[in-house]
């Protein structure tokens, strides 16, 4: 009896134990997870934090010394490269562990191992992207060149070092809530961040919907609606500029393809929030007599933030800015004699092919007359909570994968085709490691130009700056060298011409040096006018972005920090100047119309989207509603089996101004009545306005106003965790304004002002989160609400390492 | 005497290695000295309940709260005290049924002239 009773009570103690040690269905391990000594309590910050302790770390060659100032960011300061980029892996793991590792898990497809079955569909898209078999390509890239070998394994071997070291009580909190332990870094986990970034920037199609478009109107009446140039825009290079190359030949359009499948393929055809803008001024325009230079890249805000600012410091390199976690070097940043900066590009690398399968087994599909193979391969998931590997096959053709829509049966009718994939992503080399090498030790506008044939996809628009008083911009990158519209719709996979051949040589990039307007800038919209010889895209980001900055630089004498910080946050609204008059004039022949509220606020507006104007709410949901109002009835872009785009906002103020009659403003499904312009316009606005009442209740500036309408949210990486996320963050602007922050949580993710000196740079700079990536931290999020009202932090650039500087908060010396 | 001798041995124990190493205390504890099943019980149970919810209460002091509202929304828990009690709660249960085990071993395999 006695056994009995200590042997049950051992089993119920040791069993009660042992369950509490173990994650519960989605839920954490209790017994840790509570544990004050090891749980989440631990995660918690004091608010003075402190000094991290001197460390002892195998693999560093000297001493490296790290200064935190009081914004939580690491200068390092390291005896030689190695132990530089060493370090700066094993301080950016300290911070971000969590964050680097959900990127790479993310670009690799195999987040449902950590997630379940929640993101399958987002791995096996992933996956079918092929961003792992990129990241392989791009690692051995990197391993293939002496430097930029050293650099991705000191920096992985950094990560590590922490990685070892870090026990259950340090480990941020995603880990211990979702269960799962971080796995060691790689110069491939780098590559595969990388390739998340390809992603971000270009993965996005309008192809199928295009094409839909094409099969129902014909060509005359695409040609019409959908040109290839926009009606208002300001190039990044001005248009006065001359090619100063000779092209190469350009392929002639082949036939197209006459029969378009009605296709609906689960792509994201376009993101109004990824852009960004920058800028740089020349000495002849600016306060000192040297440059200035701005950048603002607008992405998905999230929190942790997609940044880190860091200063790296070592007998060859002296550079502060941002980087991304996981990605060593400076991404965008600055250095004592340079400063850069990114936008995307958004040329058209990302293109369907229509497959022609011989038939039903899809085991041979036709090109050039004959019939080729198919090849296979089967994507494995090993889905946290489910027991048995799920698969995903995939069948390739020389094109690249066949993609379908999730979900749906992946051929349509009995006819087998299907759409193959050619995109950037996977196929577009360069070594990113090396020209952040280069870029972060430039000295002059010759060390900007070695840069450009490393950096391949996504294509930046890079702007730089030096002390010379040298000021320049490129769209830089690989673009595929294509025949005009090549890709505007599905390309025929059966037609050898239609492939991808060539490359655009990169010295024939789109680039312009010291321009004699005395700056240059770029907003996403077309690189070059109709004179530059390649065809890159025929659609870019919305003009309204570029046409207001370079409105604004051209006014600008005498510039300041201050005045492009100010430009920064500018809510101008351009399109409302473009239109706002016109729809006013129509809306004021109805007497209900003009004596009502909405219409007296919306004719007294400021055309700026500042967080307190109803008039931008007014605008912002009226233009919306408009263009769908115009065209949704002949290009339903919401149809489920056949969607299509429709034409841009550009375009349609055009039709409204110049063709009011035009038969596009009829609304098809009425038949007793042919509509105008005006009828569509005084129709929506009444529309616009009672949606916004059953939204907002009556119109009151309290209710009413943009930045209580558009509301900001920064969501954490995981939009489950909600308590980790900022919501409803107050501030202004909009998708086509300068401060490009939009309702779907889009924005400036990192905003910075450099002023270049001979001797010494000021900087000042912040995005909207903190140095830290741990919730419990109070450099998660302190930096959003200076963020949000506009304003910058001076940027800590310190000489050496015994510069006193008051802001100079702790010290930590790594060690061998 | 056994419950300031589990706080402070547990509490070695714990900041030093995981979180399991806690009930291996208690066991061993009341397998060493404790006079009865409820009491083995019940000193475990309030000794590790106070030192998980005294640190808790300080964690949570020094750093002004900003994890623990976080998390109770997270699972969303309704008031964040209730995690001040699961503390409690979690930490005690463990403790307790390892001090009773500890004394229901001592009785089975090492009976002293008490029991």
């Amino acid at each position: 009896m006695k056994y009995l009773r200590a042997f049950l009570s051992l089993v119920i103690a040791v069993g009660l134990t042992y369950l509490l040690n173990r994650p519960l269905g989605v839920l954490p391990a209790v017994g840790p997870f509570f544990s004050p000594f090891t749980g989440f309590w631990q995660n918690a910050d004091a608010p003075l934090k402190l000094p991290p302790a001197d460390m002892k770390l195998a693999g560093l060659k000297g001493e490296v010394t790290v200064k935190y100032d009081d914004n939580g960011v690491p200068h390092v300061f390291a005896d030689n490269d190695e132990d530089l980029y060493f370090a700066q892996g094993y301080i950016i793991a300290r911070d971000r562990l969590w964050q680097m590792d959900f990127y790479s898990r993310v670009s690799a497809g195999r987040l449902s191992e950590v997630m379940g079955p929640l993101a399958l569909d987002f791995d096996r898209y992933n996956r079918r992207l092929q961003l792992p078999e990129g990241a392989e390509r791009l690692a051995k890239a990197f391993l293939h060149d002496p430097v930029s070998k050293m650099i991705a394994e000191s920096y992985s071997a950094g990560v590590n070092a922490y990685i070892e070291q870090v026990t259950y009580k340090d480990l941020p909190i995603e880990f211990k809530i979702l269960g799962y332990q971080p796995e060691a870094w790689s110069p491939l986990k780098t590559a595969l961040v990388e390739m998340v970034m390809r992603k971000d920037m270009n993965a996005r199609s309008d192809d199928y919907r295009m094409s839909n478009a094409l099969a129902k109107h014909g060509k005359d009446v695409i040609n019409d609606l959908f040109p290839d140039y926009p009606i208002e825009e300001s190039p990044i290079v001005p248009a006065v500029t001359k090619w100063d190359f000779t092209p190469v030949a350009v392929p002639k359009v082949p036939e197209l393809m006459k029969a378009t499948i009605a296709a609906n393929l689960d792509v994201e055809a376009e993101n109004p929030g990824i852009g960004s803008n920058n800028w740089a001024v020349h000495g002849s325009r600016t306060a000192t007599g040297l440059p200035l230079l701005a950048n603002d890249p607008h992405l998905g805000l999230s929190l942790p933030s997609i940044w880190y600012q860091m200063q790296l410091v070592s007998p060859t390199v002296n550079v502060y800015g941002v980087c991304v976690p996981g990605w060593p070097g400076i991404g965008i940043g600055f250095n004592k004699d340079i400063a850069w900066g990114m936008t995307n590009v958004g040329s058209d690398v990302f293109d369907f092919y229509q497959i022609q399968f011989k038939d039903k087994t899809l085991k041979e599909y036709k090109y050039d007359g004959q019939w080729r193979p198919v090849t296979s391969k089967v994507n494995e998931f090993k889905v946290k909570g489910l027991s048995t590997i799920t698969t995903d096959t995939v069948l390739y053709t020389h094109h690249g994968p066949i993609l379908y829509s999730e979900g749906q049966k992946p051929f349509f009718g009995d006819l087998p085709i299907g759409h193959a994939l050619t995109w950037v992503g996977p196929v577009a080399q360069g070594n990113s490691l090396k020209a952040l090498y280069i870029s972060n030790r430039g000295t002059s506008y010759e060390d900007y130009q070695k840069i450009m044939g490393l950096l391949a996809a996504p294509g930046f628009n890079l702007v730089f700056a030096s002390n010379q008083n040298d000021i320049a911009i490129t769209s830089s990158g690989h673009f595929p060298l294509k025949w005009e519209e090549q890709g505007k719709f599905i390309l025929d996979g059966s037609n050898p011409e239609h492939d991808w051949r060539a490359w655009i040589p990169v010295e024939h990039n789109p680039s312009v040096k010291n321009p004699a307007r005395g700056f240059v800038s770029s907003a996403n919209q077309f690189p070059a006018d109709k004179s530059y010889p390649y065809y890159l895209g025929w659609k870019f980001a919305p003009g309204e972005r570029g046409l207001r900055i370079n409105e604004r630089l051209t006014n600008m004498q005498k510039a300041t920090v201050d005045s492009l910080r100010l430009m920064q946050t500018d809510n101008f609204n351009i399109e409302a100047r473009r239109i706002l008059p016109d729809l006013l004039k129509i809306l004021e022949q109805d007497a209900a119309v003009k004596s009502s509220p909405a219409y007296a606020v919306l004719a007294k507006w400021s055309l700026k989207n500042d967080p307190s104007e109803v008039g931008a709410t007014i605008f912002e949901r009226l233009v919306r509603e408009l263009r769908l109002a115009i065209w949704e009835d002949d290009f339903p872009s919401k149809d489920e089996k056949t969607p299509m785009s429709l034409p841009t906002r550009d375009r349609t103020w055009e039709l409204l101004k110049k063709q009011p009659t035009a038969k596009w403003f009829d609304d098809t499904h009425t038949s007793n009545k042919i509509e105008t312009a005006d009828d569509i316009v005084k129709t929506t606005f009444k529309a616009t306005i009672d949606s916004l009442t059953a939204k907002y209740g009556p119109m009151s500036p309290a209710t009413w106003a943009w930045g209580t309408a558009k509301s900001t949210d920064i969501k954490h990486l995981v939009p489950l965790f909600k308590s980790f996320s900022r919501m409803d963050v107050i501030n202004g602007g909009g998708a086509n304004i300068i401060n490009a922050t939009t309702d779907a949580g889009h924005g400036p993710s990192w905003r910075m002002v450099v002023q270049l000196d001979k001797t010494w740079p000021k900087a000042y700079g912040l995005y909207p989160g903190g140095q830290s990536g741990n919730p419990g931290s109070p450099l998660y999020d302190n930096m959003i609400d200076k963020w949000a009202k506009g304003e910058l932090n001076e940027l800590v650039f310190l000489k050496s390492k015994d510069e006193k500087h008051p802001k100079v908060v702790s010290t930590m010396k790594l060690q061998h | 005497m056994v419950y300031i001798l589990i706080i402070i041995l547990s509490a070695i124990a714990q900041y030093f290695g995981p979180w399991w190493l806690m009930p291996i205390v208690c066991f061993a504890l009341c397998f060493w000295k404790s006079k009865s099943v409820k009491e083995a019980f019940l000193v475990a149970f309030a000794a590790v309940s106070t030192l998980w919810l005294g640190l808790a209460l300080y964690q949570n002091f020094v750093t002004e709260g900003v994890i623990a509202l976080k998390i109770a929304e997270l699972f969303r828990i309704p008031n964040a005290s209730l995690l001040f009690a699961a503390v409690t709660v979690v930490g005690g249960i463990v403790a307790g049924f390892a001090g009773m085990a500890g004394y229901y071993c001592r009785a089975a395999f090492a009976p002293s002239k008490h029991s």
